[in-house]
């Protein structure tokens, strides 16, 4: 292969383009920082250490909040679709107009079973997943605008509904707050937990990404 | 396994963060940027049994898929920074400006190409990992592309000399 850094007409173009890197005056991270970053790297990545195994023990808590959210989610689309039409002069609701998907909590039965290591195969087996925004927290009813959907059929909204207490529990572990983003998955119609589903992260994002291109 | 994983992510990811930084600050704002390296490692760190002898042309092909994604995610939120994430904040002195605006009158590709030769100073093979094509390919199109820079730039030179006459 011809080594184009040899000839001198090149040379001169890239030592313009040198000139005008946005990096030059770069400082050097501090090794401290570095060795942060790196350590912090690892560590995300402590949950999935045991992908060898395939599978892990999570704590009955996650469980039963990620059950709780696909129950809410089931309960409110209905109540929202009994609840309208009365008054037929009043203003169509966001219920009313738009499209929803609604979703379950797991059973908190499924607390004794184990948990895959959230990777991309694991979710890209998953029928629905997409990524949205929390707009309204009840006590029983999780409320997302969705603006992309990765799997499944699209919706402008997806609720996850369930009872109370058990909306609670899911909160803990996946901990919907109104205005945050988040990335969700579902299974049999209930929201995946074990790490599947979660706040927006750039991580988690990368694995979406991953598990359900273009 | 684990701590050979371990050791061997410790051997290298030293060596891809500085490089790494730099091709991030080189595209993107700083807040992204430090997203993206950080996304750029975890991925590094998960395929750490994948990752090649001379493994900084596959981290940079890494770094520009978490980059995309990461503006992809910025304009599918619609925020302002989408179009900031696309490009270095600090332009630098009017010779660069220069430089940067004739790269931009490029095609992305051809800019590209040339940013990844000059700034990442990369070998055509190199980059012919980075962008998933084959070395020739890279070294035909790379001398296109410089034919293509020299020319805006002398337009551009052609046009500040006519400003100053």
């Amino acid at each position: 292969m011809t080594d184009p850094v040899n000839d001198p007409v090149d040379d001169e173009l890239r030592d313009r383009l040198r000139a005008a890197d946005p990096a030059r005056d770069l400082p050097v991270e501090e090794p401290a920082r570095v060795e942060a970053l790196l350590q912090d790297v690892m560590a995300t990545e402590l949950t999935s250490e045991n992908r060898a195994t395939g599978t892990r023990g999570r704590g009955t808590l996650t469980w039963l909040v990620a059950a709780a959210a696909l129950v809410v989610i089931a309960g409110i689309g209905v109540f929202a679709l009994v609840g309208h039409g009365d008054d037929p002069a009043a203003p169509p609701t966001a219920a009313d107009a738009q499209t929803v998907t609604d979703l379950a909590v797991p059973s908190a039965s499924a607390a004794d079973g184990r948990c895959m290591v959230p990777d991309a195969e694991v979710l890209r087996g998953l029928p629905v997943a997409f990524d949205g925004t929390v707009t309204a927290v009840t006590d029983q009813m999780v409320t997302l605008d969705v603006t992309h959907w990765y799997a499944g059929t699209e919706t402008d909204l997806a609720r996850v509904v369930a009872p109370a207490e058990e909306l609670s529990q899911l909160l803990v572990s996946v901990d919907f707050r109104a205005g945050q983003r988040y990335l969700v998955a579902a299974q049999g119609g209930k929201v995946a937990v074990c790490g599947l589903s979660g706040p927006y992260s750039p991580q988690l994002a990368v694995l979406y990404d991953e598990a359900f291109p273009g | 396994m684990d701590e050979s994983r371990r050791d061997r992510f410790e051997e290298i990811a030293p060596g891809l963060v500085e490089p790494l930084r730099r091709y991030l600050a080189r595209r993107t704002d700083p807040d992204t940027a430090e997203d993206v390296l950080a996304e750029t490692l975890l991925v590094c760190w998960r395929r750490v049994t994948e990752l090649p002898d001379e493994p900084l042309p596959w981290a940079y092909g890494v770094a520009r898929n978490c980059l995309r994604n990461a503006e992809r995610s910025a304009r599918r939120q619609g925020r302002a920074a989408a179009r900031l994430a696309a490009q270095p904040v600090d332009p630098g002195p009017p010779e660069a400006v220069e430089v940067h605006v004739a790269l931009g009158r490029l095609r992305a590709e051809d800019a590209e190409l040339l940013r990844l030769w000059a700034w990442e100073r990369l070998e055509p093979r190199e980059i012919a990992e980075v962008l998933e094509t084959t070395p020739n390919a890279v070294s035909v199109r790379l001398t296109r592309a410089r034919a293509k820079l020299r020319d805006e730039l002398r337009k551009s030179s052609a046009r500040a000399g006519h400003e100053q006459a």
